[in-house]
């Protein structure tokens, strides 16, 4: 059967998480539950390979109605997105397999962690708005046990936060879905977008609020403002493996549907200098300036983390709403740097707190010397985020800053670069000092600090962070066969 | 053909005749005799009706030979026919129903009496639906009040003093200005038989001499048989009489007397004065409005009552409210409307309170709401009886009482913008009053019993249940098949006038 | 006579009923079993005649405008195989739960009795006999609302009489209209009046307004939805399908025929007639889910969820289109089978565990985690989420406010996502809390479940879920159904 694949490599994650919900036996050593959920991950890594390999595939599951089917389709923009959650995933799991040892029910955890993989894998996959929301939705639901998974009180407060701004981000998504379906001549996602510009059934406009509703919506997942309540408080409360994901993967999952709306369905041509335009732009920007100024003012690790995510997300949302060619390559770029530096940078504050238990950021002084190889990645990461070549985060930046500036655009050709200069600056003022007083810190009390013990993770906990490094690093200086893979599939959808 | 039209006399006749010699009748052979009397007027009216079915034209019947001017005269349609059929129905069945109770309440000596004064009811119902002139009508309308009256105050208990007493002045107080009207008018026309009368009037009417009077005349009577009737807003007799007085005796009052009131009023208006020119003097509108009023202001009050008969009485007004506003719309509808509500109030009000007087005999006599919680256990059969004879009251579809509101909404239609409005949304307003203080007490009879100790009774006897179940059968037949006595009405109306 | 099938479909469960508490039985097991096998009977003489083509019945003749008359249409037999297929489940259900209450007997004969009547709700064939039903609804399920017997029950059930004998008065002003302008009360498709003379459509519309607004009244529509969440207080098989699907959904069925079977989309549409109860409806969507959001105790919440979700039926009916009106009928369907599990659920929360608040629900999901699953699914269904059952109407009932344009559907379009939203809030989140934290110390201890109360919730919860994937046939009859109408 056509598309097959495809199946696969969403029931893989599913059939993954079944097994360890209904048998036992495999769940009841942490031993056999890590080399089953090991094997899982890298099988799936095997499959989404293929599936990008494969090329262009659809597969119809089954049809509601007759006008709603829900459907497969893998294309250019399914590879990038299915690839990065897989890596991450893969990663982040390795890590917890030794992280998790500190933390309770863990039985419960990989279940929901493997399933939230496959419905990311079914959004990924999505050939239809109707498929993409149903998976939007199922994915929202089935992440939120991660967040509650500590169940301490502000876990579950936090969790709620998630499900209630999730759910009112989809019914806002789910407007344009409804307003949108009459107006389309494809209910299958078209490169370049399928809008019946010249018959809207309601005055463009009104369309053009709706249109905005549903990007605000779909955002609730990215982070932007004004959805980004919620965020700061999920992310951080879950399992550090958990937050990886959430800040480095799920995100992007808000990303994706905005995509998909834009370049899919309505066309960046309906959007492109309409005040809808300006809007966004203006909510993304807003979101990149207030996440870095949020994160500065922010004492505990993880939660300056998160509202690091919150601005280094909106800065794909402003490549993203550029709607030009360089801008969305840099988008991409960043789509993917962002979410290997984070998910790394949120690993080590993992390790940092199994560990030492340390959460603050003041009482990091002197732990490069305790955790030296931990420390030394948290580092390169942070420079990666900052933006300081030669590290893959300069490059996206600096494609999304010359993309708006080559488009012309009022006001933002120029508001973007100098939003994203002055965000680097910030970032630099967040990350930069805990890394350096990690190593150079804590001299005063030289003896104190070389007094406590060694406090370097295991090597499970290690390796995971790591290959991310070296992805970083790698990717950043030989950029190139991602930058052209990437201007291609922007060029398709403009 | 021939003998049956002698019919209607036959049944005065016997009714006159039965109540002389009930006069020295034992009891209990004065209570059968009542009953053959009754029974024998049902038979001879339906007799008749099925008579005045096949014919066109309304035949009359002189009595004792004197021609008009003089003598008395009646006059048969198949509309007076179907009227007294239908009351002596009810007469009958809640005579069967309810006497079993009157030992307890009535003392033996006076109990023929009580029978005497049934019989003249009967007289004098027949004699108002039947006849043809003026003097006739007030003589038995002077027969009617000292009947009634009696009816009452057979009980000699001291509400029932107080009641009797305020039933008896305001009834004189209406026979007075009844007097006066009828002497006017012959003082004008000089004519007491209908047909010449309603020819003078005509005839003065467009000269436009004696208008003023005329007016008065007009006035004096409808108001005194509207008094009589329990009209609002001069309805303030009712709730005493009927809350105080035997059960069967409120049940005759409401469900039989009213009515022949209210049918001698409808004759007054269509056949002497012709209801052309009633509409023309507003008297038509004066009565519509005391028919809402009485509709909507009566079951205000009757959610308030504490008292299960009480609470009757003031819907007795509030329905014969319904009844007024029929006949003040003027049209053929609406009096279809309104002879129909007479039809149905009558089967299902007697019946309610027969019931009601079951009831609270099973609930050591208490009438308050409170005592009466589980009554409805205590006696199935009332219970039952109570609930159906509610719903039609309230207008539940298969009984009578729906198919009355439905004839007097449609009546209502051709009116257009604001009586229209008025007549539909009002009917709607009241229906859901009705709702709430009848229901509300069936559910109250069929609440759990408070810890009190109740008397036993004896059981209601095998026919008065009988009884009761024919006449729910006959609210239920009005119901469900009044397609026949719908088109009777219409048919009798068009020979009444 | 082959049309007798309709008539002892309703005829049987009323006598059944009405016998209940006159025979003696021999102990429990062969009352419930009659009880059981005569409600399955009825279900079958149901199906029969859904199926069957039987033509019109014609009982009795009141006078020559008005009949008591029986027939089954497209719509008819919708709503007959909804009722026909729930109640046996229902009662199953209830076997199981009134268990020991000592008031079986007259429970079960007005349950019975309300059946019976229910179905000929949905096989009237014209006004007068749906109102002779539908009054009759109100009272025979009068005593099952007081069946508590405490003061608060019967307040709640005398509420409940008065609204709903207000309401029918009310709806009586519309069947005089149709007696007096259309000469009879039968339902044609399309309405009675499609030559009407222009004069004539002013009235009739003044007519229609009031008769909907009476109507309106067993379908909870703002301002006369108060007496629903007061009848929570009934016991739980009561609440569920009486007050969840029979009886609210007569209402709604009711103003399905005034609407489109009576007085006719020509007569009401783009006038104060269709707008007045269109922007009723639009507003109920959100007040009841407000109200719900508000409310703590669990069945009222359900309940304000109920009066939410009845006007997203007559919010798609009244767009009077073939869309609309097929949505509408649709999402009648869904909400009877997501709500009825949801209710009956939380039947066993109330009286198994003793949970009445949604405050009390942590941890319950630890004692009954296949229970609260379905709760958890039953939840996700009502909020809209794909590929549930309610994703299915609400995507329908929005594409066909999309389809009509124009304030009012977009209005109503605006109000069904707030109102997704707030559905949401007011079922996830105590959906969330069951399966954690855990039941306070002084929480009653949880009685055993009966098997016939899982056995039933198993395949309502089965059901409510193949809905979902087996809707095709269903949408199909449905659209055929309504696109005639129009």
């Amino acid at each position: 059967m056509e598309g097959m694949l495809l199946l696969i490599a969403i029931l893989l994650p599913a059939a993954g998480a079944l097994m360890l919900t209904l048998m036992p036996w495999l769940n009841e050593r942490r031993e056999d539950r890590c080399l089953f959920v090991g094997a899982i991950l890298v099988m799936e890594c095997v499959v989404v390979a293929l599936v990008a390999l494969d090329g262009q595939r659809t597969l119809v599951l089954f049809k509601m109605t007759e006008q709603l089917p829900i459907a497969l389709r893998s294309d250019g923009t399914s590879r990038i997105f299915s690839a990065v959650m897989a890596l991450m995933w893969t990663v982040s799991g390795f890590f917890s397999f030794s992280y998790m040892k500190h933390e309770q029910n863990e039985k419960s955890y990989y279940a929901f962690y493997l399933m939230t993989l496959a419905s990311l894998m079914a959004l990924t996959l999505s050939g239809t708005m109707v498929t993409m929301y149903l998976f939007f939705e199922l994915m929202t639901f089935i992440s939120v046990p991660m967040v509650l998974h500590t169940r301490t009180k502000e876990a579950v407060a936090a969790g709620i936060k998630y499900l209630i701004y999730s759910v009112a981000g989809a019914t806002m998504g789910l407007m344009g879905i409804f307003i949108l379906t009459p107006n389309i001549s494809s209910a299958y996602f078209v490169e370049g977008g399928s809008l019946l510009a010249g018959s809207l059934t309601i005055s463009k406009d009104a369309f053009l609020v709706v249109i905005f509703i549903t990007l605000v919506g779909f955002g609730t997942k990215a982070g932007m403002f004004p959805m980004h309540g919620w965020l700061p408080t999920a992310h951080p409360v879950a399992p550090a493996p958990a937050s990886a994901v959430l800040s480095g993967v799920i995100t992007k999952a808000g990303v994706l549907c905005i995509f998909r709306m834009v370049f899919y369905v309505i066309g960046a041509d309906f959007i492109r200098g309409t005040w809808v335009q300006w809007a966004l732009l203006g909510c993304a920007t807003v979101t990149v300036f207030m996440g870095s100024m949020l994160a500065l003012r922010e004492k505990v690790l993880k939660k300056r983390l998160a509202y690091s995510s919150v601005s280094q997300v909106s800065y794909v949302l402003c490549g993203l709403y550029m709607l030009d060619t360089m801008a969305l390559d840099g988008a991409l770029l960043q789509l993917v740097f962002h979410a290997l530096t984070k998910d790394a940078l949120f690993l080590c504050a993992g390790a940092i707190i199994f560990k030492t238990g340390i959460t603050r950021v003041e009482e990091m002084h002197g732990l490069g010397r305790r955790m030296p190889w931990t420390m030394w990645m948290f580092a390169v990461c942070a420079i990666s985020l900052v933006g300081i070549p030669p590290l893959g985060g300069f490059i996206a930046k600096w494609y999304i800053a010359e993309g708006a500036l080559s488009t012309g655009a009022p006001v933002f050709s120029w508001l973007v670069p100098i939003v994203l200069l002055i965000s680097a600056i910030l970032t630099a003022a967040y990350l930069l000092p805990p890394s350096v007083s990690a190593f150079f810190g804590g001299m005063a009390d030289g003896e104190a600090v070389s007094a406590l013990p060694k406090a370097e993770p295991s090597l499970m906990m290690l390796v995971p962070i790591f290959i991310l490094s070296l992805a970083i690093l790698l990717l950043g200086i030989f950029p190139n066969f991602m930058i052209e893979s990437f201007t291609r599939l922007a060029n398709a959808l403009m | 053909m021939g003998i049956v039209q002698n019919f209607p006399f036959f049944s005065i006749m016997l009714c006159m005749v039965s109540g002389v010699v009930t006069s020295v009748l034992k009891p209990r052979a004065a209570l059968m005799t009542t009953l053959f009397t009754i029974g024998s007027v049902l038979a001879l009216s339906a007799g008749t009706l099925g008579m005045t079915l096949g014919l066109d034209e309304p035949y009359t019947f002189m009595m004792g030979h004197f021609p008009a001017p003089w003598g008395n005269e009646i006059r048969i349609g198949s509309l007076e026919a179907l009227m007294a059929t239908g009351l002596s129905a009810v007469l009958f069945v809640s005579l069967l129903a309810g006497h079993a109770r009157l030992p307890s309440l009535v003392t033996l000596q006076k109990l023929n009496l009580y029978f005497i004064m049934m019989d003249l009811v009967m007289a004098a119902t027949l004699v108002m639906i039947y006849t043809n002139d003026l003097f006739t009508a007030y003589v038995f309308i002077e027969i009617m009040t000292i009947a009634s009256c009696a009816l009452i105050i057979v009980r000699q208990h001291g509400h029932t003093l107080v009641a009797a007493t305020r039933y008896m002045v305001m009834n004189l107080l209406a026979s007075g200005l009844v007097l006066l009207g009828i002497s006017m008018l012959y003082g004008i026309t000089g004519h007491l038989l209908m047909e010449p009368l309603n020819q003078s009037v005509r005839e003065i009417y467009e000269s436009g001499t004696y208008r003023e009077v005329l007016t008065v005349v007009i006035a004096l009577i409808t108001i005194s048989l509207g008094i009589k009737s329990a009209m609002f807003p001069f309805h303030a007799w009712a709730p005493d009489a009927y809350s105080f007085a035997p059960a069967l005796s409120s049940s005759v009052l409401s469900g039989i007397i009213s009515k022949a009131y209210l049918f001698l009023l409808i004759k007054f208006l269509w056949r002497v004065i012709g209801i052309d020119i009633i509409q023309s003097q507003q008297i038509g509108s004066f009565l519509f409005y005391c028919g809402i009023g009485g509709m909507l202001v009566a079951s205000v009050i009757a959610i308030s009552q504490r008292d299960i008969r009480r609470m009757i009485a003031y819907s007795s007004v509030a329905q014969v409210g319904y009844v007024y506003i029929g006949i003040g719309m003027g049209t053929l509808a609406g009096l279809t409307a309104a002879l129909f509500q007479m039809l149905a109030h009558s089967a299902a009000k007697s019946l309610l309170f027969i019931s009601t007087g079951e009831l609270t005999r099973v609930s050591g006599d208490h009438k308050r709401f409170h005592y009466l919680h589980g009554a409805g256990h205590r006696d199935v059969l009332a219970g039952i009886v109570f609930t159906f004879s509610a719903m039609s009251m309230v207008g539940i579809p298969f009984t009578g009482g729906f198919i009355s509101k439905l004839q007097i909404a449609l009546a209502s239609m051709p009116f257009g913008g604001s009586i229209r409005a008025l007549v539909l949304i009002s009917l709607a307003i009241s229906t859901l009053l009705n709702a709430v203080y009848f229901l509300h007490t069936v559910v109250s009879i069929y609440r759990k019993a408070p810890d009190i100790e109740y008397p036993r009774n004896e059981r209601i006897p095998r026919h008065a249940a009988v009884a009761l179940v024919i006449s729910m059968l006959m609210t239920l037949y009005l119901g469900v098949g009044s397609g026949p006595i719908i088109r009777i009405i219409e048919a009798g109306i068009k020979m009444f006038a | 006579m082959e049309g007798l099938t309709l008539l002892a479909a309703i005829a049987l469960p009323i006598a059944a009923g009405a016998l209940l508490p006159v025979v003696r039985w021999k102990g429990r097991a062969a009352r419930d079993a009659y009880i059981l096998c005569l409600t399955i009977l009825t279900t079958v003489l149901a199906t029969v005649a859904i199926f069957g083509n039987f033509p019109r019945l014609s009982l009795i003749q009141f006078n020559d405008r008005l009949s008591f008359a029986l027939k089954l249409d497209g719509i008819g037999r919708l709503f007959a195989g909804l009722i026909a297929l729930l109640w046996p489940l229902t009662t199953l259900y209830a076997l199981g739960y009134m268990r020991g209450t000592q008031k079986e007997i007259s429970f079960f004969a007005f349950f019975l009795m309300s059946y019976g009547i229910s179905l000929g709700i949905a096989m009237s064939a014209n006004l007068v006999t749906l109102y002779i039903f539908y009054e009759m609804l109100s009272l025979s399920t009068l005593p099952l609302v007081m069946q508590k017997g405490d003061s608060g029950s019967i307040r709640a059930g005398l509420k409940y009489l008065y609204y709903s004998l207000g309401g029918a008065a009310f709806a009586f002003i519309g069947l005089v209209y149709l007696v007096y302008f259309g000469g009879t009360t039968n339902f044609v498709p399309g309405g009675l009046f499609r030559g009407v003379a222009v004069e004539h459509t002013a009235q009739l519309r003044l007519g229609y307004l009031l008769c909907f607004l009476g109507f309106s009244v067993k379908a909870a529509v703002f301002p006369v939805h108060g007496w629903l969440p007061t009848a929570s207080v009934a016991p739980t098989p009561v609440t569920a399908l009486l007050h969840a699907v029979a009886v609210v959904k007569s209402g709604v069925f009711a103003i399905l025929r005034v609407t489109y079977f009576s007085f006719g989309a020509l007569v009401i549409r783009a006038s104060y007639a269709q707008y007045i109860p269109l922007a009723l409806t639009c507003f109920t969507i959100v007040f009841g889910c407000s109200m719900a959001l508000k409310e703590k105790h669990l069945k009222r919440r359900l309940a304000y969820s109920t009066v939410s979700n009845l006007s997203y039926i007559l919010f798609g009916a009244l767009l009077l289109t073939g869309q609309g009106l097929a949505a509408g009928l649709l999402h009648l369907v869904f909400h009877a089978l997501m709500k009825i599990t949801l209710f009956l659920i939380a039947g066993v929360y109330n009286d198994r565990a003793g949970i009445h608040e949604v405050g009390e629900l942590h941890g319950i999901g630890r004692d009954w985690p296949v229970l609260s699953a379905a709760f958890a699914l039953g939840s996700l269904a009502m909020t809209g989420i794909p590929p549930f059952i309610g994703f299915i109407s609400k995507w329908a009932l929005a594409q066909a406010a999309v389809l009509s344009g124009g304030l009012l559907p977009y209005l109503g379009l605006t109000a069904l996502l707030v109102s997704a939203l707030l559905t949401g809030i007011y079922l996830l989140v105590p959906s969330t809390f069951i399966f954690i934290g855990r039941r306070p110390g002084n929480a009653p201890g949880t009685k055993p479940v009966e098997t016939e109360i899982r056995i039933s919730l198993a395949a309502l919860t089965a059901l409510m879920l193949a809905a979902g994937f087996f809707s095709r046939p269903l949408v199909d009859f449905i659209t055929r159904a309504a696109s005639g109408l129009v």
